[in-house]
């Protein structure tokens, strides 16, 4: 129960200290600190200064003591009882720590005192320290309505004339710790008002990079790609600047490509419909045009030959104008994609390419039989292995082209690579757009699907096209 | 006398082969079906003889509405009309137990006998398409017997040839065996000089036929 009590405490105190701001935080810990300096060093001081003054008082006040016992003893002796008070009330008076003086006879008899006239003397006080023979001195504390008072016995002439009393005040020390206390607490509150300001300075410096960045992001998260970060400093919080820097650059140079891409893609659309418009157009319109006309001169047909060769005529133009249609819907979208699944249509893809280019293209497929993969995978493979081949047809002049297509359990490999030119991946991906853009829609297309593509080149070294799709443990 | 169902969506092109086919004195056309769901039903409740099925019909598709028909009406005889003159159909209409199949653009008396040969029992695939199914017949060319044979490979080569059978890049394998992609190629470009071989994808079918691609 305690444990968690103890948790919630902490719980408790992380929500208060984790709400505040940073610049509260960093004055919350440099005033604490500072205070918590300025008092230990306060307690200390008091400490150590109490002990030296107080063995200084005494010290001085058993010397004192001393001093007078050895100036009394020939008045006692003499027993001259005025000087001995005039000695008494001479040392009282230049010598404000003392509460007062006394001496007693060796009989135990009051011979002088400092307490004035008439019954004064304090009861008990005569008793209070009582002198055993033979010691130099005596120290007692006592403990008074006035504070604390030490009561110094002194033997006058080795005791055998009496004992001088001394009461030595604590005023003095009191006075002077409180003196340093003082000074001490004043110089705790300055530094802690320098630190606060000093820490001021710190915080400012570090919080406002930290709201330039906040005030950042919330304008790159607006799509305001021109915002930049400020460094103020080669510090952790200026490396975050340069990465938020460095991170808003790349985004702006991706949100700069996507819509160039997309212009791109909607270009591409557009031409794409332009040509099966014309192709429509003029070639199946005109075909099924001619037809008609075809038919219709075929009415007015009497002679049976004439009639057999227009026919024959009719039929051809019929066969041209379907497979031409064929053609067009095969290259639009492979119908058997969809029915039969991709190993069939690259089959079929791979068919007309090697009729139509010559090149020798090999298909191994390893893993694939009887499985169907997520259509969407299917196209997205499809037209990599298309755009591949294609390009290879069009730059990399080669003979040989191998396809490879390897499912295992959660992956989808499909390695297209051929034995021509090559070209440099680099400098490709950087030169101008044109030339990247079949690159980098096979790429994207390798994205849509979680795959990565990776292609390997070089001049005189052929190509190999990577393509690798995680399939869901279908 | 050969009682025929036409299915097919396109009604042009269901009249004309009504009007084709009534011409002949053996052949009855019974009914005719727009979609696959029609087909089943009247096929069902006509009990033609033949079926003349197209496999592209609105809603399902027709390799699906064939394998219905042969658990439905078993002693009809499908006979595939299509514009598909892929074999990757042809296979799996077989598969699925058409009778026949004929592409659209057959002449009519190919059409005809094709109706005739179901009818009575046979198999008829048009010409054009058979060529698909003898270049199963052929047996596939035989992987040559390598000039050498695979342990004559150092350690190196096969390792690398391994990891390039199974798909990795050139800088994975680098990377993997501590070596530049350069001596990779190397050492890849002369096991398959070795083996005779020329591309990965005979690589591969090497590997597998001798079983050196367990993983």
């Amino acid at each position: 129960m305690d444990r968690k009590v103890f948790r919630k405490a902490i719980e408790r105190f992380w929500e208060i200290a984790g709400g505040v701001s940073v610049r509260t935080k960093i004055l919350g810990i440099v005033l604490g600190g500072t205070i918590l300096f300025g008092l230990t060093t306060v307690l200390q001081v008091r400490y150590a200064l109490h002990q030296v003054l107080v063995a200084r008082t005494q010290d001085w006040g058993i010397a004192m003591a001393s001093d007078l016992a050895a100036r009394s003893t020939d008045l006692v002796l003499i027993n001259d009882l005025l000087g001995l008070y005039r000695l008494l009330q001479d040392a009282i008076a230049h010598n404000p720590e003392l509460r007062y003086l006394f001496v007693v006879s060796s009989q135990g008899e009051v011979l002088a005192h400092t307490f004035g006239t008439g019954p004064e003397f304090p009861a008990g006080l005569l008793e209070a320290n009582p002198l055993p023979s033979g010691a130099p001195y005596r120290l007692q504390p006592l403990r008074t309505p006035e504070g604390i008072i030490w009561d110094i016995a002194v033997p006058i002439f080795r005791g055998r004339a009496g004992v001088l009393r001394l009461g030595l005040r604590d005023t003095a020390v009191r006075a002077a710790m409180n003196t340093v206390t003082v000074r001490l607490l004043l110089t705790t509150i300055v530094v802690s008002a320098l630190s606060l300001g000093i820490a001021l300075i710190l915080t400012h410096l570090i919080v406002r990079p930290i709201r330039g960045l906040v005030a950042m992001t919330e304008r790159v998260a607006r799509r305001d790609f021109t915002a930049r970060a400020t460094i103020w400093a080669n510090d952790e919080i200026g490396a975050l600047a340069h990465a938020f820097n460095t991170m808003v650059e790349e985004l702006a140079q991706q949100e700069q490509m996507r819509a160039f891409y997309l212009q791109r893609i909607i270009e591409a659309q557009e031409e794409e419909r332009r040509r099966i418009a014309r192709e429509l157009h003029d070639e199946t319109g005109q075909a099924l045009a001619s037809l008609r006309v075809g038919l219709r001169n075929l009415e007015q047909t009497m002679d049976p030959d004439t009639l057999r060769s227009r026919l024959e005529d009719l039929y051809q133009l019929v066969d041209q104008t379907l497979n031409r249609v064929r053609r067009l819907a095969f290259e639009l979208r492979p119908s058997v994609l969809d029915d039969l699944g991709l190993v069939a249509a690259l089959e079929r893809y791979i068919r007309d390419y090697r009729e139509r280019f010559g090149i020798e293209v090999e298909m191994q497929v390893v893993g694939l039989d009887e499985r169907r993969i997520p259509p969407t995978i299917e196209t997205a493979v499809y037209r990599i292995v298309q755009e591949a081949l294609t390009n290879a047809a069009k730059h990399a002049k080669c003979q040989r082209i191998s396809v490879l297509l390897q499912a295992s359990l959660r992956m989808l490999s499909v390695i297209v690579e051929d034995d021509g030119c090559g070209f440099d991946v680099e400098q490709t991906l950087r030169a101008g757009r044109e030339s990247r853009l079949g690159l980098y829609g096979m790429r994207e297309r390798a994205q849509l699907v979680g795959g990565t593509l990776t292609i390997e080149s070089a001049p005189g070294q052929g190509t190999t096209i990577y393509l690798r799709v995680p399939l869901e443990g279908a | 006398m050969i009682r025929v169902l036409i299915a097919d969506d396109h009604a042009v092109f269901r009249a004309g082969l009504r009007l084709l086919l009534s011409a002949q004195p053996d052949i009855a056309v019974v009914g005719e079906a727009g979609d696959g769901w029609q087909t089943l039903k009247q096929a069902e409740a006509l009990q033609p003889d033949v079926i003349l099925l197209d496999l592209t019909m609105p809603g399902m598709p027709g390799l699906q509405t064939l394998a219905l028909l042969r658990q439905q009406v078993p002693q009809a005889r499908v006979l595939i009309l299509t514009m598909h003159e892929d074999e990757a159909y042809l296979r799996q209409a077989l598969a699925e137990g058409a009778a026949g199949y004929i592409i659209k653009r057959a002449t009519d008396e190919e059409l005809v006998a094709a109706i005739r040969a179901v009818a009575r029992g046979e198999i008829y695939i048009h010409p054009a398409m058979t060529r698909a199914l003898l270049e199963d017949l052929i047996p596939a060319p035989k992987i040559p017997e390598t000039p050498e044979p695979w342990e004559n490979l150092s350690e190196r080569e096969q390792q690398v040839l391994r990891l390039v059978a199974v798909g990795h890049t050139n800088q994975e394998i680098a990377d993997r065996l501590g070596l530049s992609v350069k001596t990779v190629e190397t050492y890849r470009a002369r096991g398959m000089e070795k083996l005779g071989l020329r591309t990965r994808a005979q690589l591969v079918r090497y590997m597998i036929q001798k079983g050196l691609l367990k993983e």
